[in-house]
């Protein structure tokens, strides 16, 4: 058996090797056990073989027991604080591999335009009304001031179920129905289907999208409509965009207006350009005071109350948003052109 | 309508650049669509209004333009060189229709020689558009574009005896127009007729036979007024669309007949003629001038603005009102007869707003006094739904409102379809009664472009007869999957598409709307294969169908991938209340959870299981979820494998694992009993 001193010095030469092998953090424990566990660790053992030697043996040995195991424990301890700082985990191979996209699908262009129409009327206090798309001539033209076989009805080319029904051509018949059923003050707007009697061409179908606004009340302005509509169009198109009002005809209202705003496409700057042709203005929605003969097809006292309108097209005012130069694309449902719209 | 800049200034002193005269046009409602110089002509294509009939001739635009620049229009005088002869000698006009006819002026032009008209004439006409003929056609047309008056010239040695009579058509006959069309008449149609047939449908065309030719030295100059619901509806009828209708159908004015029978006969002079004595004016009811009574306070408050009297005094005595002052700022307007727009006071707000400029009324926002809740969350509900399937991967697309019924026929839908009277097309001439055919035909035509899967939904109206003479519009939600699902990475290999995509939409749809009582049952329907579809249920009502589309169908539209597609009633499933929305306390003790996989008859659908499994009454069982479905030959022949997870949870304290070992020993004898199950 060698003395006490040789196994201090044994034990030393053994965890000064061990130690350099500690990968992770349970190997320092199994080390910490090894050598520090309570009944059988190396050292322990040592200190009770120690704690069997006279005083003369004693001498010397205890201090490097001492010296052993507290340079055993900061070791370990330092090494434990090294490998936790830094856990073992798993790692990637190649971080330039792209990432795991989800598919969202896409909302129709004209359900997306729509709805930005609407936020910006909701946001003034309007509520969105909706209307049958099947109506009555009375509805869509009679109670909205078309006399019977007037040349005004020329430009609404009507598609015909009967000679009771058609399909409206516009989304005024629902100004009628919430004015027949609501008093004043009237708020709306009236996004919908509508229908002409149009051969399909680039910028023509049979069927398309409209909204219409219409307010109700005592002291309603034109000036009111002006300031009203330039907020809009600004909110769609952003704030420097350049609207001028012009004198028009709609039998509905009176005085009636069309608004055109600046060419987005080629700012007038362009005498061929295919959207504007070259006059520098996009014509873009019809409105007006509401005609006093509607007012009174609805039992509205037009002395007390005056009110405005105005239609746009969706369709047509998308497709100068967003240059779409087919309105047909709205309807053939192609794929690569609906998910585009997904980015918007 | 083309407006030449040289021909207004016959009517009126301009000398502003062309560019500026546009604006100035612009300003008061005469759009200019384009401006073409031609030579030293502008001509202006400009918009014209069905309510305008005025505008139709230089003369009216030039009113305007005076009026905004403060001109006046200048008078021209029409001298004639009369025979002796009176034309009441030669021509008896007899309105027998005065409702269809209020008014008929005619002059007779004798020796005039026919020939080409000389160049001033030429080119008033070329500049709008006309094509110079003869002299005397190119002065008709020159007075009807000057005028905005259609006049009608006939070669009088063809007239029948001397009465010219403005009668209904008789039935049966026909006349044989100047575009050389033969044309059947009908009794509703006015004419002008000499003593025997009508030599002219009334303000629409005349007839080949009495029309001027060569040969023509003698000519009757009709210059009247007619109905313009009569003047439409018989252009209408006969798919003729003329200068003369166009203009009678929106409203001549009776008071320029005269004027124009004049005018033209002084021009006919020109060319050798000579004029009958005394102008043929017959006028049976003189149409009185209307009057509206306007107030300076009505202008400002419809406008929002403060207007000067003085101007609007100015403005439409410039547009020919006669205003008489009724009291402080009040006025009576007596209207000309040329403007039949101007009914109601508002018709002359509009008039003062025009020339006020509408650039310069002001803007202000329009008041808000009160805001209104919605009367229901109808469209809130559409949106969430469309997310919902946003979410899951599907593109929204919107189809036409029409379909084509003999195509449609073969989906027997079991709607009786609406018609269209008068369709764009035959693949057109119906309304759809469903929005499965549009959703089929997407994926054939994103199939044959490089797509390799298509998910789509449409939300949008079915139209249908309900019965005899009601006819329904209904909401329908519409889903369609087929082919790769999308969203395949380097990670993922790519897949089909299954029936499960689709039922997995619909679930969710229900879940995040609220509709909590979903089932589904099976349904033959023709939509789809033989047992290959469900009914859905909510509340034990039926809202839908959903299944794998019908291989015949499919295949009619070359649709060759098996496709699984869902209709739903909108209008059905969002009118029902849904779950109303409260909060659950989050648990403050710990679940725990048990699986149990067991062998059924695999006669055994997953929903009857679940449905046993609903039906348990065990203490603590908070929850289930069947997370596996195996079928195979390691089981036993006519067995299926289920695993199912069980969830516990006492609200107020930690549960016991004997609680738990208990209710799964409850658990399984349960299902032993009802379900028949053998564990594994």
């Amino acid at each position: 058996m060698s003395s006490l001193l040789e196994k201090i010095d044994h034990y030393r030469r053994l965890f000064a090797d061990q130690v350099t092998r500690v990968k992770e953090a349970r190997e320092v424990e199994e080390l910490r056990q090894a050598f520090l566990g309570r009944k059988k660790g190396h050292l322990t053992l040592l200190f009770e073989e120690f704690k069997t030697l006279g005083p003369e043996e004693k001498k010397g040995a205890g201090r490097q027991l001492n010296e052993l195991k507290s340079e055993i424990q900061n070791r370990l301890a330092e090494l434990e604080q090294k490998l936790q700082a830094r856990p073992r985990v798993k790692q990637l191979e190649d971080l330039t591999l792209p990432g795991r996209q989800l598919y969202w699908g896409a909302p129709h262009p004209i359900t997306l335009f729509q709805r930005e129409i609407e936020r910006i009327f909701i946001s003034m206090g309007f509520s969105v009304e909706e209307g049958p798309e099947i109506e009555t001539d009375y509805y869509n033209f009679e109670a909205l001031n078309f006399p019977p076989h007037h040349p005004a009805r020329d430009s609404w080319d009507t598609l015909y179920i009967n000679d009771k029904l058609l399909l409206r051509t516009h989304t005024s018949p629902v100004q009628i129905r919430v004015m027949e059923k609501k008093k004043p003050p009237i708020r709306i707007i009236i996004p919908g289907k509508v229908f002409r009697r149009e051969t399909p061409d680039p910028t023509h179908l049979p069927m398309f999208y409209q909204v219409e606004g219409l307010v109700v009340d005592r002291g309603i302005t034109f000036a009111h409509l002006k300031g009203t509509l330039e907020y809009f169009i600004k909110a769609l198109f952003g704030e420097k965009i350049k609207l001028r009002f012009r004198p028009s005809f709609f039998p509905f209202t009176e005085p009636s207006a069309e608004v055109d705003i600046e060419c987005i496409v080629c700012g007038g700057q362009d005498a061929a350009c295919r959207v504007c042709g070259g006059s520098g203005w996009k014509e873009i929605l019809g409105a007006g005071m509401v005609d006093p003969q509607v007012f009174k097809n609805v039992n509205i006292d037009p002395e007390v109350y005056s009110g405005w309108a105005f239609g746009l097209g969706i369709d047509r005012t998308a497709m100068f948003a967003f240059q779409i130069p087919e309105i047909r694309h709205f309807y053939e449902n192609d794929l690569r052109f609906l998910r585009q719209f997904n980015r918007r | 309508m083309k407006i030449s800049y040289a021909w207004l200034k016959e009517f009126v002193n301009l000398n502003l650049p062309p560019e500026e005269l546009a604006g100035c046009l612009n300003q008061i409602g005469l759009m200019v669509e384009s401006a073409t110089a031609a030579g030293e002509d502008t001509v202006f294509e400009i918009e014209t209004y069905a309510n305008r009939p005025d505008t139709l001739g230089h003369l009216g635009v030039a009113r305007e333009l005076a009026t905004l620049l403060d001109l006046s229009l200048k008078t021209r005088n029409w001298p004639l060189k009369e025979l002796p002869q009176a034309t009441s000698g030669m021509v008896d006009i007899n309105i027998l229709d005065p409702q269809l006819c209020p008014r008929y002026c005619g002059l007779v032009v004798k020796g005039v020689k026919v020939g080409p008209s000389p160049d001033w004439l030429k080119k008033r006409l070329e500049a709008v558009g006309l094509r110079p003929i003869n002299n005397v056609v190119d002065v008709s047309n020159y007075v009807c574009f000057s005028l905005g008056q259609p006049i009608h010239t006939f070669d009088l040695a063809k007239l029948k005896g001397s009465k010219i009579k403005i009668r209904k058509a008789r039935k049966g006959e026909t006349i044989r127009t100047l575009e050389g069309q033969t044309v059947e008449l009908e009794p509703e149609m006015l004419v002008i007729a000499d003593e025997t047939t009508p030599v002219a449908i009334a303000g629409v065309i005349g007839g080949e036979e009495s029309g001027i030719t060569e040969s023509t030295t003698d000519v009757f100059i009709e210059s009247a007024n007619f109905n313009p619901v009569s003047i439409r509806l018989t252009a209408k009828k006969l798919g003729l669309s003329t200068d003369a209708s166009y203009r009678f159908e929106r409203g001549a004015d009776p008071n320029a007949a005269p004027t124009a029978a004049v005018m033209a006969a002084s021009l006919l002079c020109e060319f050798g003629g000579r004029v009958s004595r005394g102008l043929l004016d017959v006028y049976p009811a003189p149409r009185k001038p209307r009057s509206i009574t306007l107030r300076l306070r009505r202008i400002n408050e419809l406008l929002g603005l403060e207007i000067e009297p003085e101007f609007v005094v100015k403005t439409l005595t410039g547009l020919g009102l006669k205003l008489k002052e009724q009291g402080p700022q009040v006025w009576t307007a007596e209207i000309p007869s040329y403007r039949v727009d101007l009914e109601r006071e508002a018709d002359l707000v509009e008039e003062v707003a025009r020339f006020y400029g509408y650039d310069r009324i002001p803007s202000a926002i329009t008041p808000v006094k009160s805001f209104e809740l919605p009367a229901d969350r109808v469209r809130d509900r559409v949106w969430r739904l469309k997310e919902v399937l946003f979410h899951h991967g599907f593109d929204e697309v919107i189809n036409f409102s029409f379909t084509d019924p003999e195509k449609e026929q073969s989906w027997q839908t079991g709607c009786r379809p609406i018609r269209l009277q008068n369709p764009i097309s035959a693949k057109l001439s119906a309304l759809r009664t469903s929005l499965l055919p549009g959703l089929v035909e997407n994926a054939v035509w994103n199939f044959n472009r490089e797509a390799e899967g298509v998910h789509i939904f449409e939300v949008g109206n079915i139209y249908y007869w309900e019965q005899e003479e009601t006819h329904r519009e209904n909401l329908n939600l519409g889903i369609l999957t087929t082919g790769l699902r999308s969203g395949r990475t380097w990670k993922e290999a790519e897949k089909e598409t299954d029936f499960y995509v689709l039922k997995g939409a619909v679930e969710d749809i229900c879940y995040y709307l609220g509709y909590d009582q979903l089932s589904f049952e099976p349904v033959e329907h023709p939509f789809f294969e033989p047992g290959q579809a469900l009914r859905i249920q909510v509340k034990n009502e039926p809202v839908g169908l959903l299944g794998l589309l019908n291989g015949n169908l499919a295949r009619s539209y070359d649709l060759e991938r098996p496709a699984y597609c869902a209709e739903i009633d909108l209008n059905e499933l969002l009118r029902k209340q849904p779950r109303a929305f409260s909060f659950q306390p989050v648990p403050r003790y710990p679940g725990t959870s048990r699986d149990l996989s067991f062998l059924v008859e695999d006669s055994l659908s997953y929903q009857q299981i679940q449905q046993q499994l609903q039906k348990l009454n065990i203490p603590y069982l908070e929850n289930f979820l069947i997370y596996d479905r195996f079928q195979g030959k390691s089981l036993p022949p006519g067995k299926v494998s289920f695993s199912v997870r069980f969830y516990f949870r006492h609200s107020a304290r930690t549960l016991q694992t004997e609680e738990v070992d208990r209710a799964m020993q409850e658990i399984t004898s349960q299902l032993k009993s009802t379900l028949k199950i053998q564990l594994r």
